[in-house]
């Protein structure tokens, strides 16, 4: 371990050479530095960036943090926006391992032996999982809902193109990167790669994707809410009402829901994780 | 399945995490589908009509400029400019909020991480290091359960519209991610070569700056650049609500139909994925 080299003015970054400066990590903070000075100078320096009587509504804002509105009716709001925040978000994960899983199969180009297919085939399929992801969840609702107009559908699929674009890209690189030897030892038994996919290589991966694809259901919770934002029910919607009407006791009930359902997934998932690791 | 088989001959009673997971998950799907297709109107039907299909059709023929009055939005220069310079603050916006993340976890999350708060590598667990730990992993779960869009709606009760508005809800909800994830870098470390220095006279201070943080930093500088190119994602979906580079613009363009400026924001926001996505393989490189 070099314990200096996170740092520009250690001794020890001035004494390598200037050629191996920049290609460290001393270059690297020096470079992250710069980029967030270069952020502060586009503000808008001149004007006061806090509203007249805006910090005494975040005051009250995080007073009602200790009081949350409490009352039946409102807590079986919450709970049944929960629900359908929940539905979505399963949902739509289902649709997107169902779309990813083939797509990162042929980006994966495990299936083609000869370059001249491989090679075309990887750069289109991955080509075609990035645009997906590149559009952000909530563009995509909002172009469904010009498109097709609203519905809970829209926003499962708005949910499920982009997190298909993700999966299938980390399972094509899962599915790339297991161990050569086993492979080699199925297709000299006389498997053809449909084979070796199937007995080889998604055996091998499984336990990696399957993790991964918990990370991101946990994820699909939190992009499930805020699909309220295009005008599709569930917790995400309630906040934006409940916050309007300046109800601050009420947004804090269903924050407190919407942590809790993240939590429940995240300590799942972590559950599961531990044991495919051990 | 080798994964399953192995699980039950070792676990014995304890329930096998990965059938008891794959079988709730599957109670959840069921439950899902069922609630969609046929108790709320999940409009699945309309999906598979030949007239919501000409009217996505037209939508898409409209973002391209067919039908439109006037010169397409794309096709002018000025346009192309004045995106341009929204573009920009998306992308200080961004920088910015990564900044907040990065600096604020960057000072809390050696006492966030369980063994330096209490575990092997405390001086002692005491009581103020105590509460400190589950005071952070509070404010991570927190700041990581909300969604930037409904941090950036409260944000801007305070907060002028603006970029400062947006970075603040951006950065907030990425402190918890990257808090987290270095905490657990932190505990997942090698201690042997802190309990060596610690052995060897050194304070905790000292054993945690030369000890723990040359192991650590590496490691949060590849999280900051990973959630760096997620930020400059959501960063135009959070301009929504706070105000600040393409997002308002989106929001405008989309309500006024004037569909060819939405295609000509939506190719800059793709050059700005592709920048980052760029910047962050180079950086990536001297990281490591």
């Amino acid at each position: 371990m070099r314990p200096s080299t996170a740092s520009t003015t250690s001794p020890q970054a001035t004494r390598r050479r200037s050629s191996d400066f920049f290609r460290g990590r001393g270059f690297l903070t020096l470079l992250l530095v710069a980029a967030l000075l270069w952020s502060l100078t586009s503000l808008s320096w001149g004007s006061s960036p806090v509203h007249p009587g805006g910090l005494g509504s975040i005051g009250q804002f995080f007073q009602a943090a200790i009081q949350p509105e409490l009352s039946a009716g409102f807590l079986g709001l919450a709970l049944s926006s929960a629900w359908k925040t929940i539905a979505y978000a399963v949902a739509g994960i289902c649709l997107a391992v169902a779309m990813g899983l083939p797509l990162g199969i042929l980006a994966s180009g495990v299936l083609a032996r000869r370059t001249r297919v491989r090679v075309p085939g990887v750069a289109g399929f991955r080509f075609l999982l990035g645009a997906m992801r590149a559009v952000h969840e909530l563009i995509w609702a909002w172009f469904f809902v010009a498109a097709v107009g609203l519905s809970p559908a829209a926003a499962i699929f708005a949910l499920a193109i982009p997190y298909a674009g993700i999966l299938g890209r980390i399972y094509a690189d899962f599915l790339n990167d297991v161990p050569a030897e086993p492979l080699r030892a199925l297709r000299a038994s006389g498997a053809s790669e449909t084979k070796v996919l199937l007995y080889g290589r998604l055996p091998m991966a499984l336990p990696d994707m399957l993790s991964y694809t918990f990370y991101r259901f946990e994820c699909a919770i939190r992009s499930a809410a805020i699909m309220g934002f295009v005008g599709v029910g569930g917790l995400g919607m309630q906040i934006q009402l409940s916050l309007s009407d300046l109800y601050f006791n009420e947004v804090w009930t269903l924050l407190y829901v919407l942590v809790g359902l993240v939590l429940i997934v995240d300590l799942w998932s972590s559950w599961v994780r531990r044991y495919l690791t051990s | 399945m080798t994964l399953l088989k192995t699980a039950t001959s070792n676990r014995g009673i304890i329930p096998n995490p990965l059938l008891v997971s794959a079988a709730a998950f599957l109670v959840l799907a069921c439950a899902s589908w069922l609630y969609l297709l046929f108790v709320a109107d999940g409009g699945f039907r309309e999906l598979f009509r030949g007239e919501t299909w000409r009217q996505a059709g037209e939508f898409l023929g409209q973002l391209a400029g067919f039908g439109v009055e006037g010169t397409p939005a794309f096709l002018q220069w000025d346009k192309w400019m004045e995106a341009g310079t929204l573009a920009y603050d998306t992308l200080a916006m961004s920088v910015l909020a990564m900044g907040i993340a990065g600096v604020g976890a960057l000072l809390t999350f050696l006492p966030a991480a369980r063994n330096v708060a209490m575990g092997e590598l405390a001086s002692s667990a005491s009581l103020p290091s105590r509460a400190l730990y589950y005071l952070l992993r509070g404010l991570f779960i927190f700041s990581r359960g909300i969604p930037e869009l409904i941090i950036a709606m409260i944000v801007v009760f305070a907060f002028s519209p603006g970029i400062l508005a947006g970075a603040i809800a951006l950065g907030i909800h990425n402190y918890g991610i990257l808090g987290k994830l270095s905490a657990e870098v932190v505990e997942d470390l090698d201690p042997r070569s802190a309990r060596a220095l610690r052995t060897s006279g050194s304070s905790v201070f000292q054993m945690l700056a030369y000890g723990i943080l040359p192991q650590a930093l590496p490691q949060f500088l590849t999280y900051l650049l990973y959630r760096w190119e997620v930020v400059i994602r959501t960063t135009v979906v959070v301009g929504l609500v706070s105000a600040g580079g393409l997002g308002r613009e989106f929001l405008l363009d989309m309500s006024l139909f004037r569909y060819t400026d939405v295609a000509l924001l939506l190719v800059w926001y793709l050059i700005l994925v592709v920048f980052v996505d760029l910047a962050t393989m180079f950086l990536r490189r001297l990281a490591r």
